[in-house]
C-alpha cells in the first residue's frame, strides 16, 4: 500500500513536468504551425546551464537558475523564430523547411552541448534534500515543489492566455492567421513570443527533471517524443486533453517501472496511443484545427 | 444616428488638415500579380472624404484582390496607393490598420473560438482604438443589437447574418476611417442584405468612407456616391450609379440583360 501510494505521487510529480513540456509544445505548434524538432535540446540546454550555474563553476542557489535560465530560453526561443524560421516562412514548403530547420538546431544544439560539457551524464542535486512526514508515508519535497511549480506555470500561462491583450492576440493567430493580421496584430511577433515561452517552460522542465533522470547531451530526444506522445494522446488543439494526457501517461509510467522496467514505458506509451487513436482519431479531446 | 461625436473622437486638428486632403483613398495605375500572373493593370480608383463607393464587377476579376491589395495583405508589382495622403504601399497590414483603414474580408475571418466580445475587442488592438474601446463597444451594440444579445456565444456559433455583423463590428471597433468590405451580402437572404446595406450605409452616415464589394448594382445603387467596374483586372467604367445604369454594355454585365 505505501509502496502504491508512493508511486502514486512519484508518478503525479512526473505528470505535472511533463504537462509543463507538453503544453509548452503545443503552444507553439498551435500558434506558429511550426513542429518544433529542437524542443528536446532546449529541454537540454535549460538543464545544463542550470547545471553550470548550480553545480559547475558556480556555486549558485536553484533560484539564480530559475532567475536565468527563464529569460535566456526566452530569448533563445525569441531568435529561433526571428533567425531560423521567420525567413523560411516567406517561401512555399515552409512547413517542411522549418521542420528540417529545427531539426538541424537540434543536432547543433546537441553537439554544442557535448562540446560544452563533455559526452558524460551530470546531475542535478535535489531542490531540497528533505522530506515531509504524512501520517506513515514520506513525500519528498522536491516532488511537492515540482508539481507546485508546474500547477502555477499552467495556471499562468492560462491566465495569460486569456486575459492579457497579448495571450488573446495569441490565442487569435491561432485560429485565424489571417483574420489576426486583418485586425491589425502583428503575426510574427506572437509568433516569436511563442517560440520564446515554450522555450522557457520547457527549460524549466528540464531544470526540475534533472535532478531525478540524468542530464545527456542527446537526453532531449525523450522529452520531444514524450510530450509528442502526450499532445497526440490527449488530443492537438486541447490544454485540457493535454493536461489529461499527461497525467494518465505519467502516472502509467510509475507503474510500469516499478512493474516492468523503465525500458517498457515508450512500449506502453505507444500501445496506449495507437489504441486511442484507432477507436478516436482526434485523440482524447481533440478538435480538427 | 450621429455617434461620431461620442465614438473615435477626431481631434480638431484632425479634422483641420483632413478638411484640406479631400481625398482619402488615391491608388494609381497598380500592377498586381499572382505569382506569373498579372491580376491587377493599371488599376486607378479614388475615394473622397466620406464618400460611399462601390466596385462592381463579375467575379473572379480581380475585385477581391484589389481590396487585399490595398490593406497590405498582398504585394504591388508597381504603382502607388496613398492613405490621406501618404503612400501605404509596402507597410505591414497592422500600420496600416493604424492609420485608419480597415478591410472586411468576404471570409470573415473570425475567430471561432472565441465569444463575439472577444472578436470585438480584438477588433480594437490597435492602440489608437485601445483608449476607445468602450464608446466603440457602445456604437457596435446599438448597430447590431443581435450581437448585444449573443456576447458570450462563440463566433463559431453564429448565423450567416450574425457572423457578417460581428465582421463589421470588429471593423468599426478598430475607430477605422475607412472600410474595404468584400461582398457582404454573400450567402445572405434578401432579407438580411437589405439590413447589411442599411446598416453599412448608417456607417458612413457617421464619416467613415466606405469601399464596397459587390455583384450586382441594383442593390446598392441607392446608397453609393460613386461606382467602379473592374472587368478582366481593369477599371472599365467610373461614374456615379444612375451613369452606370443608363450604359448599355454595363446593364449587360451587371444586370444580365442582353
Amino acid at each position: 500500500m505505501h509502496t502504491l501510494l508512493e508511486i502514486l505521487i512519484g508518478g503525479i510529480a512526473n505528470s505535472s513536468l511533463y504537462a509543463v513540456m507538453a503544453i509548452g509544445l503545443a503552444l507553439v505548434y498551435g500558434i506558429s504551425k511550426v513542429f518544433n524538432w529542437a524542443y528536446g535540446s532546449f529541454f537540454t540546454w535549460g538543464a545544463y546551464i542550470a547545471w553550470f550555474l548550480c553545480v559547475g563553476s558556480f556555486q549558485f542557489g536553484y533560484t539564480i537558475a530559475f532567475i536565468v535560465v527563464i529569460p535566456v530560453m526566452f530569448l533563445l526561443g525569441l531568435s529561433v523564430e526571428k533567425i531560423i524560421i521567420r525567413p523560411l516562412r516567406r517561401q512555399k514548403g515552409w512547413e517542411i523547411n522549418t521542420m528540417m530547420a529545427t531539426l538541424g538546431l537540434a543536432l547543433f544544439l546537441d553537439s554544442l552541448a557535448r562540446l560544452c560539457f563533455g559526452p558524460y551524464m551530470k546531475s542535478l542535486p535535489l531542490f531540497l534534500e528533505k522530506n515531509i512526514q504524512l501520517g506513515s508515508f514520506v513525500i519528498g519535497l522536491h516532488e511537492i515543489i515540482m508539481f507546485l511549480t508546474s500547477i502555477i506555470m499552467i495556471i499562468l500561462l492560462e491566465v495569460f492566455l486569456q486575459k492579457t491583450w497579448t495571450g488573446m492576440c495569441m490565442r487569435a493567430v491561432s485560429q485565424d492567421k489571417i483574420g489576426a493580421r486583418m485586425v491589425g496584430i502583428p503575426a510574427n511577433k506572437m509568433f516569436g513570443y511563442a517560440f520564446g515561452m515554450s522555450a522557457s517552460f520547457v527549460g524549466i522542465a528540464g531544470i526540475l527533471l534533472s535532478p531525478k533522470y540524468f542530464i545527456t547531451p542527446g537526453g532531449g530526444w525523450d522529452v520531444l517524443i514524450k510530450s509528442y506522445v502526450i499532445i497526440a494522446f490527449g488530443g492537438v488543439g486541447s490544454m485540457k486533453g493535454t493536461l489529461y494526457g499527461a497525467f494518465i501517461l505519467g502516472i502509467m509510467e510509475s507503474f510500469i517501472v516499478y512493474q516492468f522496467g523503465s525500458m517498457w514505458v515508450m512500449i506502453f506509451w505507444f500501445t496506449t496511443l495507437l489504441g486511442t487513436l484507432i477507436i478516436r482519431p482526434k485523440g482524447l479531446l481533440g478538435t480538427w484545427e | 444616428m450621429d455617434l461620431r461625436g461620442k465614438s473615435c473622437k477626431i481631434t480638431w486638428l484632425e479634422k483641420f488638415i483632413w478638411g484640406r486632403v479631400k481625398i482619402m483613398l488615391e491608388v494609381q495605375k497598380i500592377d498586381v500579380f499572382y505569382g506569373e500572373i498579372q491580376i491587377l493593370k493599371e488599376v486607378s480608383l479614388r475615394v473622397n472624404n466620406g464618400e460611399f463607393v462601390v466596385l462592381l464587377g463579375p467575379n473572379g476579376h480581380g475585385k477581391s484582390t484589389l481590396l487585399k491589395t490595398i490593406c497590405g495583405l498582398h504585394p504591388v508589382e508597381s504603382g502607388n496607393i496613398n492613405f490621406c495622403g501618404s503612400s501605404i504601399i509596402g507597410l505591414s497590414p497592422q500600420k496600416i490598420v493604424a492609420s485608419g483603414l480597415i478591410y472586411v474580408a468576404e471570409d470573415r475571418h473570425l475567430f471561432p473560438e472565441m465569444t463575439v466580445m472577444e472578436n470585438l475587442k480584438l477588433g480594437a488592438y490597435n492602440f489608437r482604438a485601445r483608449d476607445k474601446i468602450d464608446e466603440s463597444f457602445d456604437f457596435v451594440f446599438q448597430l447590431f443589437p443581435r450581437l448585444g444579445e449573443r456576447k458570450k456565444q462563440l463566433a463559431s456559433t453564429l448565423s450567416g447574418g450574425e457572423s457578417q455583423m460581428l465582421a463589421l463590428g470588429r471593423g468599426i471597433m478598430s475607430c477605422a476611417k475607412f472600410m474595404a468590405i468584400d461582398e457582404p451580402s454573400l450567402g445572405l437572404s434578401p432579407l438580411l442584405r437589405a439590413d447589411v446595406f442599411e446598416k453599412i450605409t448608417l456607417i458612413n452616415k457617421n464619416g467613415i468612407g466606405i469601399l464596397l464589394v459587390e455583384q450586382n448594382i441594383e442593390r446598392v445603387a441607392a446608397f453609393s456616391d460613386r461606382v467602379y467596374l473592374m472587368e478582366d483586372g481593369k477599371i472599365v467604367f467610373a461614374g456615379t450609379a444612375d451613369d452606370a445604369l443608363k450604359n448599355k454594355h454595363l446593364k449587360e454585365v451587371l444586370l444580365g440583360i442582353s
